[in-house]
């Protein structure tokens, strides 16, 4: 990227060189001054290029003459110039990393790509069927985790909780963004457990439970380690052993970027609203609702 | 006091699962742990499984109060991660010794950093 800009930045420069270089119009304005108004209307580049379109008004030699005396490089021009270059260096920048975002976005709707995400059954906390089908819409905000879980995931959901008010924050109050809590232990962590559970962290958290086979399918589609042991005792004690990300995925229900224990609040809501707003800005559907 | 009557008898949800400890809760049992591991870096103990006698008697009071305020699986949990960090702490030191030394030594070889 860095080339094509400079390159260009080279090209301007040749440019407005040429058109204002006074070497080449002066004289033949002053030898020739009843041609000047066709030579100018002949050379439509110079015209277009040029940052002083007033000289095609100068009637006489003497007011060509008037202002050509402060050579082309006024400070006008000169700061136009320098206002054009910044102006566009910021935009190349803004215009690469979206593009970045666009390709990280896009790595996992390819063909033959590693693919997280897809087809699962759960149930909903209130005992509703959720399926992938319903992450669709919005950008959906997926974290795997037990509630008997010692330290990483009560962080992470404080965490997850300053992110769903930031990010709401950030889109005016829409509802575009869905947090969703998987749990990984079925076996203690029924709808009645996790609801308790989320409720203190944010009440946009939707939970989802489900059968061992169930959770087991859906680690598998996200790519989640988990080491739940399926048989359990009533009673036993243990812990589980898991993928501690949180998955964005975009409207289509595809894996867009993990968000992972290095990141601050801050840092999350600033990944995900660039995301949104690229969405935004391309005019796809998105429910707001 | 959930913690005790937990660990021997668990606490069912009405829907047949098991109440997750709460916020206080939690908060009761890292703080507690605080308590403990602070009493064995004064006692110079890192691994209080192995050295469970030794934790015992010079910290007799933090461990019980620990083990009345977290469920087994996080005593556990968090004496075992003590250990790794602690573990993990070395390693990254050495490694950062062996790579000062090895700076070091290309200096004294005409070496320099850019």
């Amino acid at each position: 990227m860095s080339i094509p800009l400079r390159s260009l930045t080279r090209t301007l420069t040749r440019v407005s060189r040429t058109t204002h270089n006074p070497s080449i119009i002066r004289p033949i304005v002053l030898q020739t001054p009843p041609h000047f108004r066709q030579i100018v209307s002949r050379t439509p580049a110079a015209a277009q290029f040029s940052t002083s379109p007033i000289r095609l008004k100068a009637r006489t030699i003497g007011q060509i003459r008037a202002r050509n005396a402060t050579g082309p490089f006024s400070w006008k021009s000169a700061l136009l110039f320098v206002l054009t270059g910044a102006g566009m260096i910021v935009y190349f920048r803004v215009e690469k990393e979206r593009l970045e975002r666009k390709r990280v976005a896009e790595m996992s709707k390819g063909v033959g790509k590693p693919k997280v995400g897809g087809p699962f059954v759960m149930k909903d906390l209130e005992g509703r069927v959720f399926t992938e089908e319903d992450l669709k819409g919005r950008y959906s905000f997926v974290y795997f985790g037990f509630t008997h879980c010692p330290d990483i995931c009560p962080e992470e959901l404080d965490k997850m909780a300053e992110i769903i008010d930031k990010v709401k924050e950030a889109n005016k109050g829409e509802n575009v963004f869905l947090p969703v809590f998987i749990t990984c232990d079925p076996a203690r962590d029924t709808p009645e457990v996790l609801k308790n559970y989320l409720r203190e962290f944010h009440k946009d958290i939707i939970g989802l439970t489900g059968t061992y086979d169930q959770v087991k399918q859906v680690c598998k589609a996200y790519r989640v380690y988990f080491s739940t042991p399926r048989d359990v005792k009533p009673g036993e004690d243990y812990l589980v052993d898991h993928s501690i990300y949180f998955y964005l995925m975009d409207p289509d229900g595809d894996f867009v970027e993990c968000i992972g224990r290095q990141d601050t609040p801050d840092s999350a809501t600033k990944t995900i609203m660039e995301h949104i707003n690229d969405w935004k800005r391309e005019g796809k559907p998105l429910k707001k609702d | 006091m959930g913690w005790l009557s937990w660990s021997s008898n668990p606490g069912q949800s009405s829907d047949g699962g098991r109440i997750a400890p709460n916020r206080t809760s939690r908060q009761r049992c890292w703080e507690a742990r605080d308590h403990f591991f602070f009493c064995l870096d004064n006692n110079d103990i890192i691994d209080s499984v192995k050295g469970d006698k030794d934790a015992r008697k010079k910290c007799g009071k933090e461990i019980a109060e620990f083990e009345s305020a977290c469920s087994t699986a996080w005593l556990k949990y968090f004496k075992e991660k003590r250990v790794m960090e602690y573990n993990r702490d070395k390693t990254i030191e050495r490694i950062k010794k062996e790579d000062a030394a090895t700076v070091q030594d290309l200096k004294s070889q005409g070496w320099t950093a850019r």
